[in-house]
């Protein structure tokens, strides 16, 4: 904990420590109360992950899904939560999430301006088995944001090259999701980019940071990473000690901090010791370093946890030279899905359905006893000539080179296999079997094309089974993948119901609130559904701030 | 397409210029996003560049061939994306001028847009190698340098990429000119 300064360099009521979703909803909240509040950003610019993702936000029952005639009830919505903590989570921590949720995203659209859109056509992930799972509407989206009303941080805000830059949603399913990327309206798109039309994260952001920096005048500052909090002496948290142009930059919080700065995808040692992975590597930029696990066990703060088995983990690749912020950037891999691909491990064998991540997560970590390794985290994406012809491998179009070194190229499937040291019988007999059925359009080992998310996300229409077909025309490829995680982590602070930080004692320390990635994800439990992280970060960034603006 | 074109002086005689533009080796590493080149030929080349586009930078491996080789003021060039599908090309000019007149010249006129992305540019690239040319001594001789280029995404995503490489294209051109002419002067002793 840094020492009480002789003086302060700034002095507010609440300061949010992170500008994602959590933090500035936190801050407008805060300062519609009566509040004056400040953002200090550790990135040189401002949406945090929120501003990197997809910008979607899991509400079931909202009133633009209503507004549409689509039909759900709170009730129902209540059954999905449940089945997705699978007893795993904090019932009151749920309770309260799910009684808020509403007015918190409704707060947001009356109060700054953020114009939520319900996404058509995109069901829940466990659509239709899960108890009050829907088809559609539960995802809320924004409409194109209109960038250059950020003014100067129109520079300093985050894009994301993970989505489509100027799609909306629903254009995305409509014009047949990632499977048929070559056909989507690229003039369309190219004019939305020339005038700075955001969606997805960064136009989701790009209405919260307007609301907080622009129309309320927030101060925020980026490169300000902030090093300790500074509690008095009855262990009150009064302010932060932050670095400012390479000096102390002492910040006065006199109503409460707001810890949002994400999750520790990219400290190699916390997510090694908490998400039980020898290697972990993150899509995300490497600002989500865990600031949060050394700043609130600093003052005493507990950690709370979910289960890891099945939150957020996808498989990704690097495509040589390609870098985001200076560094390699890891492409999450949506292709094993894709009609005429699979994955197969390093056994040759397939090991889930490729195309429903809720599916093979778990799989990633499967544990081998008798060879003691873990058989899936090392794998290859398959695909064949069809595939080749038909559908892109990241942002490379069918027909187009493929960079040296990140793809194995064969003419047949033994010799593929024996190129990437796989037993080539067995890598046969796995092609064979696969492509016997995929004919069928059929896949009664793990029934790829069952779930109607996959189908939405990564089919083609144009087959049967839109997620399968055989990998019968050579050549044959393979691109090595390794697990990738976006932020999602299992281990946070733990946190009550006004998102205040609990001490190991039990008691909250006073002054302290933690939201979104950073508040371990207690209200979720034991599982994860696309849009929940949002959802909660805006719900519970809204209770911090009204807390914290109530205050002595 | 995305296009840029920059002229700027110095007060060198374009015979010298000339033998330093002549020879790609001399400023190829001045080209934003530099990683190598190659030269296959007198008129053909390899170059790889690493650029932006969005928010993802790519490795770029472009085929150049000189079309023109106008000795001593004009070289025109084609080019073409052998890993990612593009094509275009350019021209570097030699102008000579009287002493003084390059200088009270009106200079190149921009659009807001480009005005606006070469501020934005100066401003977080924190480019300031080279100011504004100062007034030529009279009498003495000065060259002005036009360096045209312009590039076309091409395949379906083409119409996307076009517009995500526009903001890019003049600071490009702006920087590799501003970059030749101040080692031009600083070599023949110009400017420190």
């Amino acid at each position: 904990m840094a020492a009480m300064p002789a003086r302060w360099d700034l002095e507010v009521d609440v300061v949010s420590i992170g500008s994602g979703l959590g933090g500035l909803s936190a801050a407008i909240v805060a300062h519609d109360q009566g509040a004056s509040a400040a953002v200090l950003e550790k990135a040189g610019k401002l949406g945090g992950l929120s501003g990197f993702g997809g910008g979607e936000v899991f509400v079931p029952a909202n009133e633009p899904m209503l507004a549409l005639g689509l039909e759900d009830t709170k009730e129902e919505g209540r059954q999905y939560y449940e089945f997705i903590g699978a007893g795993f989570q904090s019932q009151p921590h749920q309770e309260k999430l799910l009684a808020t949720m509403h007015e918190a995203v409704g707060y947001f659209g009356e109060k700054a301006g953020v114009r939520w859109k319900a996404c058509q056509g995109l069901p829940d992930y466990y659509y239709p088995r899960a108890p009050g799972s829907k088809a559609s509407g539960r995802y809320l989206s924004v409409d194109l944001f209109d960038a250059k009303t950020l003014g100067e941080w129109q520079q300093k805000t985050w894009l994301t090259p993970i989505m489509p830059p100027g799609a909306l949603h629903e254009e995305m399913y409509a014009w047949g999701g990632l499977a048929k990327v070559t056909t989507w309206d690229y003039e369309l798109l190219g004019k939305r980019i020339a005038e700075d039309l955001r969606t997805f994260g960064p136009g989701m952001m790009g209405y919260f940071v307007k609301a907080a920096v622009i129309d309320r005048k927030i101060p925020a500052f980026t490169e300000t990473p902030v090093r300790q909090l500074i509690a008095d002496e009855n262990g009150r948290v009064v302010g932060v000690r932050a670095e400012r142009e390479g000096k102390d930059f002492f910040v006065r919080a006199k109503k409460g901090v707001i810890l949002a700065v994400g999750g520790y995808d990219h400290n190699k040692e916390l997510a090694c010791m908490y998400e039980e992975f020898p290697d972990w590597n993150g899509v995300f930029p490497a600002y989500l370093d865990g600031d949060h696990m050394v700043l609130g066990p600093e003052l005493g703060a507990a950690i709370a946890s979910v289960p890891p088995t099945n939150l957020a983990l996808f498989y990704g690749y690097q495509i040589p030279g390609e870098e985001v912020e200076g560094r390699p950037f890891w492409r999450s891999s949506w292709e094993g899905g894709c009609p005429h691909a699979i994955w197969v491990n390093k056994n040759g064998e397939r090991f889930c359905d490729e195309s429903f991540y809720k599916e093979y997560q778990p799989e990633i970590r499967k544990w081998d006893g008798k060879r003691q390794e873990q058989p899936n985290t090392d794998i290859h994406l398959i695909f064949d000539g069809n595939y080749r012809e038909r559908y892109p491998l990241g942002s490379f179009m069918p027909g187009q080179e493929l960079p040296e070194g990140m793809v194995v190229v064969a003419d047949t499937p033994r010799e593929l296999a024996q190129r990437l040291e796989i037993d080539p019988d067995r890598f046969e007999n796995t092609l064979e079997r696969f492509n016997a059925n995929a004919e069928k359009g059929e896949d009664p080992d793990f029934g790829r094309g069952s779930w109607p998310w996959a189908i939405r996300l990564v089919g083609d229409q144009d087959y049967p089974n839109p997620l399968l077909g055989p990998l019968s025309k050579p050549p044959y490829h393979a691109v090595r993948l390794r697990p990738v995680s976006v932020g999602i982590n299992s281990h946070g602070l733990k946190w009550n119901l006004d998102a205040q930080v609990l001490h190991v004692r039990g008691n909250p320390i006073p002054g302290l609130y933690a939201v979104g990635n950073s508040a371990a994800l207690v209200d979720l439990g034991g599982g994860y559904q696309s849009g929940t992280s949002n959802s909660r970060a805006i719900t519970w960034g809204y209770v911090a701030g009204r807390h914290a603006a109530a205050q002595a | 397409m995305p296009e840029a074109e920059y002229s700027t002086t110095a007060q060198l005689p374009v015979p010298v210029i000339w033998e330093f533009v002549r020879e790609m080796d001399n400023w190829a590493h001045f080209l934003r996003g530099y990683q190598s080149h190659e030269k296959q030929s007198d008129t053909d080349s390899v170059w790889v560049l690493k650029g932006d586009v969005g928010m993802v930078a790519r490795t770029v491996k472009f085929q150049v061939h000189i079309d023109e080789w106008g000795e001593p003021s004009l070289v025109r060039f084609s080019l073409k994306g052998l890993n990612e599908p593009m094509q275009g090309g350019g021209e570097f000019r030699l102008e000579s001028h009287e002493g003084g007149s390059a200088a009270a010249e009106e200079p190149v006129k921009l659009g807001w847009f480009a005005r606006f992305v070469r501020w934005l540019y100066q401003l977080f690239a924190g480019k300031t190698e080279r100011a504004t040319p100062t007034a030529a001594t009279p009498g003495a001789a000065v060259t002005r340098l036009r360096f045209q280029l312009r590039v076309q995404p091409g395949g379906p995503m083409g119409p996307m990429v076009d517009a995500l490489m526009k903001p890019l294209m003049l600071p490009v051109a702006e920087e590799l000119a501003d970059r030749i002419m101040a080692e031009l002067e600083r070599r023949h002793g110009q400017k420190p």
